[in-house]
């Protein structure tokens, strides 16, 4: 029988466009499977996106791509920082940036909430001291 | 995370959250995992103040001052005033006030009062010809001070290729009998932080090292820093899918150029050079030299100037340092050949190329 009986055709999907290096459709699978350990365990990680090999193409193929969801949160701290939740719950897009506007590093974060935007104990404790002596001094 | 040094931070208006976000970006640097980030933090925060702040003395040889022009290019201030605040820089000629006999007597006193516990920060090779005399400051050869000041250092940080390996000075012909620093000092750890100049945050990093687990980091055969000298340009270069494809730029400014394909045949040297260039690149990130569409010189490896050519591929035969002795008959055929091909080379290019006019560079305004 000749190859060319054989009721099948192979589709190939050809190059990816200019610039994107093929290596950003792989990262989803990651981020999936880190987001099941999350919805079965409990279990917050995070990826530091500039220590991948992926092009600037890549990058904005995947901020494409996980789109965007209802939160941003700015932190202002030597630079601004974008906490951004992408349309996955619990999926975050961290960029850091420096005063000057340059990026600092990039993670998306795997977690209910990013650890950056959580209260420390003891920073609350402290904010708590400063509320007492505010009320005392308002009295 | 209690202690002092996040205590001192905050005096300071430097947040916890802002310090979370340098940790982050630090182990982001160093290669390490977003979970050593959280390590860091914690180990750094929990740091006490000392009493005494380390004490650090830096000393330029047969150098270019680039490796201090690099260091004091940060980005950002909260980096590396984190180190420069947590150490006493006893003695820096670039940077201090003192000058002439206060210097000298500055870089005596620091040696006696912190004897066997200071750092030394070497920049610049060290020649040896003339007994040394090719280099000297304040009447003394390099090599006599280099040996007077490591007696008593707790450890040695190499700046730059110059220190670590002899660097441009001990290019062919050396003719200062230039020298590395591991070259002259045996009894000391020493750590090379080689680059051409090194990447500022490396020595920070370093120094940060030091600051925190009171060690060095763990060091690779050629004594660098595993954590920014552990891999190779080409190992973490984006445009690595473009080797793996097999698509090469053939002359600058080709098509394949302009398209960012791999410039291995345009002679980088990404696979043998050991650096972070790729991920932490220069300029607070702006880019770097393949991104920037020129093949990586090596510049953190041993002897890269006569490394054959920053031109000619790997693949290359390279070696006109050597003395091979060839036929004349076979000599003039190879230069036939090889004028031939560079002719074709050469018209190729021509054709290749296109000529930016004033106006088209107006228009991309």
């Amino acid at each position: 029988m000749k190859l060319e009986a054989i009721p099948v055709v192979a589709v190939i999907a050809g190059e990816p466009p200019a610039g994107l290096s093929g290596n950003a459709p792989v990262l989803l699978r990651e981020i999936s499977a880190r987001v099941c350990r999350l919805a079965d365990a409990g279990e917050t990680s995070a990826i530091d996106l500039l220590a991948m090999p992926l092009t600037a193409s890549d990058l904005e193929w995947l901020r494409e791509q996980l789109g965007t969801g209802e939160i941003v949160i700015t932190l202002d701290a030597d630079g601004e920082s974008f906490l951004t939740e992408t349309s996955f719950p619990g999926v975050w897009w961290v960029m850091h940036h420096n005063p000057k506007g340059g990026v600092l590093s990039a993670f998306i974060e795997i977690a209910p909430v990013p650890e950056l935007a959580k209260a420390h104990k003891d920073d609350v404790r402290g904010g708590l001291e400063r509320l007492q002596q505010l009320i005392f001094d308002l009295s | 995370m209690q202690g002092p040094l996040i205590e001192s931070l905050a005096r300071r208006g430097i947040s916890r959250r802002n310090f979370s976000k340098y940790c982050a970006t630090l182990a982001s640097m160093m290669a390490l995992p977003p979970l050593a980030g959280h390590a860091m933090e914690k180990a750094l925060a929990a740091t006490p103040a000392p009493s005494r702040r380390p004490s650090v003395i830096w000393l330029p040889f047969q150098e270019c001052t680039g490796c201090t022009e690099s260091i004091t290019r940060s980005h950002s201030p909260t980096l590396e005033s984190l180190i420069f605040e947590s150490i006493s820089l006893d003695y820096q000629e670039t940077l201090m006030a003192a000058a002439g006999h206060q210097a000298e007597e500055a870089l005596h006193a620091a040696m006696k009062a912190n004897a066997g516990k200071y750092l030394v920060i070497v920049d610049g090779s060290i020649p040896l010809g003339l007994d040394g005399a090719y280099s000297c400051i304040g009447g003394r050869s390099n090599v006599d001070t280099l040996k007077e000041v490591a007696k008593d250092a707790a450890a040695i940080i190499a700046m730059g290729s110059c220190s670590a390996y002899g660097g441009l000075p001990k290019a062919h012909p050396n003719p200062t009998g230039a020298v590395a620093v591991s070259d002259i000092i045996k009894d000391k750890p020493i750590v090379n932080i080689p680059g051409c100049p090194p990447i500022p945050v490396v020595m920070t990093g370093v120094l940060a090292h030091f600051l925190t687990f009171g060690t060095l980091p763990e060091l690779d055969q050629h004594g660098r820093p595993k954590s920014f000298y552990g891999e190779t340009i080409h190992d973490r270069c984006y445009r690595r899918p473009f080797y793996d494809q097999g698509k090469f730029a053939k002359t600058f400014d080709d098509e394949g150029a302009r398209n960012g394909w791999c410039l291995f045949e345009l002679g980088c040297k990404g696979p043998v050079t050991y650096n972070s260039c790729a991920t932490i690149k220069w300029n607070a990130g702006t880019s770097w030299p393949v991104e920037s569409g020129h093949g990586c010189l090596g510049c953190s490896e041993p002897d890269f100037w006569d490394g054959g050519g920053f031109y000619r591929a790997l693949s290359a035969p390279a070696n006109p340092m050597q003395k091979i002795s060839v036929a004349l008959g076979a000599g003039a055929v190879v230069g036939l050949a090889a004028a031939a091909i560079n002719r074709t080379k050469k018209s190729a290019a021509k054709t290749g190329h296109e000529t930016t006019t004033l106006e088209d560079l107006e228009k991309s305004k």
